[in-house]
């Protein structure tokens, strides 16, 4: 011992002291070991390993440091941003087709009155009121028409079809919602055939015979409503009072 | 997805973004990522709320809704920057530009996030009045947060020309207004949006009346006091 160098024993004893520092570390992670059971998970973090060759190596300060169990733990560094798009974007890029795929999903029909998910809530808190909604109470038959601040039933199939609505345009909505509403005269449609004269109103399957123009007019009828028909389908209803009543027998077409 | 990445430097670090946009970096590509995320999300916005009535007012909404925004953007463009350069700015048009093209794209993105919720009260009630209000609500918040990047970003982009700033933020407080007169002008001349049910669907529809009456009367109508008639 007393050949060495005095500059080596220094060197030497922090030899010494870190070989210990290493044992204790060695043992205390065995503890450890033996203490903590073993857990199969892949997600488990390898134990931390010593070199032995570092027993007789000089201590390089860094490392050092990096081993001594007081030192506070240094912060993990953050990993390099990704070039790619990041969370945010990438959530905006599937929030934006989630939606294509849902607006596609809810705008497919899914009867054959083309309703689709989008459009299959009705109700008559959805209506606007405004002229030419047709709507129809849930246990009435009759249809009626908004036009000039009332509703006008729509007396007949024919005079449904006369004016151009289809059941598409049909909102059905709760017993009792016209009952908010000034009801107005009923629309009829007026029919015709082209051998005859006679202009005959369409009601309750009855067809009904308008005797002169200054009657067709008093009731408010214009020759637009007038609707062309085949002689033989009008001498086929069956014939209801004239207008106005008691005109006597009503001509056929 | 760079465009997308482009989107999320705005809302993540928006004086990096104002910044760059002063020293005119990359402007270009900045203003193309805005416009197609804009584009986009606005479209997917109008297709959930045309969705109510049919599948031609989808696609007509998903179409007028961006045209909206784009076209109140290029009626409102010139005004603040003449105003700016009046007080001092020496702000490009194509800065300037950028800046509302921003405050859109906020609004985009907002109204995107907006949408799930728009979507299920789409599903789930069917008053046409509430539903209208409630995209109304949507747009008023998102656009309002929109100008609020706008000012931040004119307070940026001109910071380094002191002359005029205080006449300038009171350009920018005006401009928004006028932006915000302008935008519901534009939209009620668009209409439908939405498309009243009862109604066959328009691409447009007949003008009349305002945006403000027709907003009170569907809060009136909500409230029971009356009926949209």
């Amino acid at each position: 011992m007393n050949d060495k160098p005095l500059s080596d024993q220094p060197s030497s004893r922090v030899n010494q002291i870190l070989d210990l520092l290493v044992e204790e570390i060695e043992e205390r992670i065995q503890a450890r070991r033996r203490a903590t059971p073993p857990v199969k998970s892949k997600a488990a973090p390898p134990p931390p390993r010593v070199e032995v060759e570092r027993k007789n190596a000089l201590p390089e300060p860094q490392v050092e440091a990096r081993v001594h169990p007081l030192d506070p733990k240094p912060e993990p560094e953050l990993p390099p941003m990704s070039p790619g798009p990041s969370h945010a974007a990438r959530m905006m890029g599937r929030l934006a087709l989630g939606l294509l795929v849902a607006i596609v999903l809810i705008n497919i029909p899914f009867n054959r009155h083309g309703t689709t998910l989008a459009t299959a809530l009705p109700d008559s808190a959805a209506l606007v009121v405004l002229d030419g909604l047709v709507v129809k109470e849930e246990n009435d038959e009759k249809v009626y028409v908004y036009q000039n601040d009332q509703f006008r039933w729509i007396s007949s199939l024919d005079a449904f079809e006369h004016f151009g609505y289809t059941w598409g345009d049909v909102h059905i909505v709760e017993d009792g919602y016209l009952d908010r509403f000034e009801i107005g005269t009923p629309l009829h449609v007026l029919l015709k055939c082209r051998n005859s004269p006679h202009i005959y109103r369409l009601e309750n399957g009855e067809k009904r015979w308008i005797r002169d123009i200054t009657t067709f007019e008093a009731e408010g009828h214009v020759w637009e409503d007038v609707r062309s028909v085949s002689c033989g389908y009008l001498r086929d209803l069956p014939d209801g009072e004239t207008i106005p009543p008691g005109s006597g027998p009503p001509p056929q077409p | 997805m760079n465009n997308l990445a482009i989107i999320e430097t705005i809302l993540r670090d928006r004086r990096l973004f104002f910044g760059e946009i002063r020293e005119g970096v990359e402007l270009g590509q900045k203003m193309r990522a805005m416009l197609i995320s804009s584009i986009a999300f606005f479209a997917l916005y109008g297709a959930v709320m045309g969705s109510t009535h049919s599948l031609w007012q989808t696609l007509s909404s998903a179409i007028k809704l961006p045209v909206l925004f784009l076209a109140t953007l290029v009626v409102c463009s010139p005004t603040l920057y003449f105003f700016n350069l009046i007080f001092g700015s020496n702000q490009s048009l194509t800065q300037n530009f950028a800046l509302i093209l921003t405050a859109i794209t906020v609004t985009a993105v907002l109204s995107l996030s907006f949408t799930p919720i728009v979507l299920f009260f789409l599903l789930t009630t069917s008053s046409y009045q509430f539903f209208k209000l409630l995209n109304v609500g949507c747009f008023a918040i998102s656009g309002i947060v929109g100008v609020i990047f706008l000012g931040q970003g004119m307070r940026i982009v001109s910071a380094g020309g002191k002359e005029g700033a205080s006449a300038r933020r009171n350009v920018v407080r005006l401009w928004i207004l006028v932006y915000a007169f302008v935008g519901s002008q534009m939209a009620w001349t668009l209409r439908p949006f939405i498309g009243a049910p009862s109604m066959q669907f328009e691409l447009f529809r007949q003008l009349g009346g305002n945006f403000y009456g027709n907003i009170l009367a569907s809060i009136g109508e909500i409230l029971g006091f009356v009926t949209v008639r």
